[in-house]
């Protein structure tokens, strides 16, 4: 499975994911779509977990060098946030945003085809290489998840009622994605002292790393003061426009030239 | 309910004087920065830096003990202050992150506020400051009394102070030297990355070898009017090999037929398999180009030898030499003073330690590619290193028992 494959198991997934969605929202008032509902969702996340399988295997390294290949791992994790929560909690609402987040990124990797490369370049043979990515990776979905969490949130809160479960959620995923962001930037300074010399060299994307750390632990000192629960909600909102910068944004600032985190074909 | 409506009105304010004061201390800093000339803070080197963190210590710590109930103290080492300077510190870094961080690369007044070496000006130095002082002065009341149910908090801020404060201040002593080697020849001095200086080095290297891996050649069209490389229509490089099909939409379709990764070509006009040293990759391809038939051998070309390409209409059929897998340098380092001599191998993400340095693979003459007699290796020595990580896997600890508390606290496990 290569690039060349990628719409058909993209398109695949989010058919899927959209028939679970819509037998999701029918099972609200028919309980025998529930069933339904589990299967297209979980069907479409398959798909995307085989495909990226198949796509490691071709490629014969780690998919995880490009952001087309991180966008692939993703899509594929962020519905299994929305699963677990679900298991969980029993709350069902957030597999619904965690889909429609992981179609958002397949859909930007449609637009822009990435290029099939199998090489890789010397400074990512490392240990490192997988634990760093996945790890940060694992803490990306969780707080999107999170984000998404806290818009659900201020989206019923808009009558004027929290929602109290809701941000129990979004708390609980931001505080997993913390500790996730915290293990992934010190693994990043350790890989990075063995690659390159040392540990901290304020590259823009490291940089954007720590504004991204800094951010979220702003929002856990601003929980534990027990700040308003809307502001926190809004926060966390707010926070993933700041992740998504410091994942894939930080390419497009001017700042971007002198980074030696581009492993773009 | 009284309780809680006098302790949010006690926060409200600690957060009015906490913007206050981080407003106050980047707007101090930008004067400092335009009044110096846009210098930056430059940190004294050992042991001047050894007496800095021991002065911070020792305004801390008592600060901390002695002043424990006082309300001003309390403000100075509690959350409200914090948070703030945790914004400043983002909003900072973001110039940071945004702005190229180099000389000329930004409007004069910005060069002269700093806005070009944030990290090092002072706004973010007073800020960094505060917010240690702010840290610090939470874990000595954390610390003394002791006890056990604080350990995540004391592991987490303890480690982030460590490293941090030692990070920064050690950054002084930080040495970074490129070495330039040539194979069959030795070497006992290095430039220094910061000023370019010259410096002798307490041990010499002999380049035995420079090695390199590259990956499969590719084949592209090139398009001599936008200089550009084409990828075929499946938008893939391909890695050439026997059999290799491809085609682009300008009508053009081949095959690869023999594939010769290191040959030499015979005055016949036929290249034959040569040594790896002395071969270039050849290979043979058959296609058509708008219904018209075509066949060519193609090669990457070496320093010493001229690359071989086929017209196609405008653009040319090119074969691309494959890009680095693996390089590396055999080297022999002798430490001064007779101390030993040792024959390593410097390898990218395998650096090797020799006196208290670290010797990393850095780079070769990429013109030369792995014809490169040159091997650039770089040597840093960073004396502060094991306080720093001990300061970072403090933070680890800190960072797994705020997961494991904070689920069992959160009832997820």
């Amino acid at each position: 499975m290569t690039w060349i494959e990628f719409p058909f198991a993209a398109y695949g997934s989010m058919v899927l994911w959209l028939a679970g969605s819509v037998a999701g929202i029918v099972s609200v008032r028919n309980r025998s779509f529930e069933l339904p509902a589990k299967f297209f969702l979980w069907a479409g996340t398959m798909v995307m977990t085989v495909f990226l399988l198949l796509f490691w295997i071709e490629i014969e390294r780690p998919p995880l060098r490009t952001l087309g290949e991180t966008r692939l791992w993703y899509a594929t994790l962020i519905p299994l946030v929305g699963f677990l929560v679900e298991y969980r909690w029993k709350v069902k609402w957030l597999v619904y945003y965690c889909v429609a987040l992981a179609s958002l990124f397949l859909f930007i990797n449609l637009l822009s085809p990435d290029v099939y490369d199998k090489a890789l370049m010397p400074a990512l043979q490392s240990v490192w290489f997988i634990p760093h990515v996945v790890v940060y990776l694992v803490g990306y979905v969780l707080l999107a998840a999170s984000s998404a969490a806290a818009a659900h949130v201020l989206w019923q809160a808009r009558g004027g009622k929290l929602y109290p479960e809701g941000s129990r959620i979004s708390h609980i995923l931001a505080l997993l994605g913390f500790v996730f962001l915290t293990f992934g930037l010190v693994f990043g300074a350790l890989w990075a002292k063995e690659a390159w010399g040392h540990y901290w060299t304020w590259d823009p994307k490291e940089t954007w790393a720590l504004i991204a750390w800094l951010v979220y632990l702003g929002y856990l000192h601003a929980n534990a003061l027990q700040v308003k629960t809307s502001t926190l909600q809004w926060y966390l909102v707010l926070g993933f426009l700041v992740l998504l910068l410091s994942w894939f944004g930080v390419n497009y600032l001017p700042s971007a030239e002198q980074s030696v985190h581009s492993y773009q074909t | 309910m009284v309780r809680i409506q006098y302790a949010t009105g006690m926060q409200r304010q600690g957060f009015v004087w906490g913007v206050f004061l981080s407003l106050l201390l980047c707007v101090l800093g930008f004067t400092i920065e335009f009044v110096s000339g846009g210098r930056g803070v430059i940190l004294p080197s050992w042991p001047g830096n050894l007496y800095l963190l021991m002065l911070m210590l020792s305004v801390i710590i008592p600060t901390a003990l002695l002043f424990r109930t006082n309300r001003f103290v309390q403000w100075l080492g509690g959350i409200p202050l914090g948070l703030c300077l945790i914004v400043a510190l983002a909003v900072l870094s973001m110039f940071g992150g945004v702005l190229p961080q180099e000389q000329g690369a930004v409007a004069g007044w910005m060069e002269r506020l700093g806005f070009n070496r944030m990290f090092s000006s002072w706004p973010f130095s007073l800020v960094m400051l505060a917010f240690l002082g702010n840290i610090g002065l939470s874990l000595v009341w954390k610390c003394v009394p002791f006890r056990f149910g604080n350990l995540q908090f004391i592991l987490f801020h303890a480690g982030f102070w460590i490293s941090m404060a030692c990070g920064l201040l050690g950054s002084a002593d930080l040495q970074r030297v490129i070495i330039p080697l040539y194979e069959g020849r030795f070497s006992s001095h290095g430039y220094l990355s910061s000023s370019k200086e010259m410096v002798e080095m307490p041990f010499r290297i002999y380049l035995e070898d420079f090695i390199m891996e590259e990956y499969p050649p590719q084949l592209a069209l090139y398009d001599p009017e936008t200089m550009q490389l084409e990828l075929d229509e499946t938008n893939t490089v391909h890695q050439v090999a026997e059999g290799l099909e491809m085609s682009w939409p300008e009508g053009v379709r081949l095959k690869v037929l023999h594939y010769l990764p290191y040959a030499m070509m015979r005055p016949s006009g036929e290249p034959v398999a040569a040594d790896r040293k002395a071969g270039v990759p050849y290979v043979f391809v058959e296609g058509e180009v708008a219904g018209r038939g075509f066949s060519s051998w193609l090669s990457t070309g070496s320093p010493y030898e001229d690359p071989l390409f086929a017209g196609l209409g405008e653009k040319l059929l090119v074969l691309v030499p494959g890009t680095a897998k693996k390089y590396s340098s055999r080297v022999v380092i002798e430490e001064a003073g007779g101390n030993g001599v040792r024959e390593t191998v410097v390898d990218v993400n395998a650096p090797v330690s020799v006196g208290g340095w670290k010797i990393y693979q850095m780079g070769y003459d990429e013109n030369a590619g792995r014809w490169s007699k040159q091997s650039l290796l770089e040597g840093v020595r960073d004396p502060w290193l094991p306080i720093v990580y001990a300061g970072f896997f403090m933070m680890l600890g800190g960072n797994f028992l705020f997961f494991w508390n904070g689920m069992k606290k959160t009832k997820v496990l």
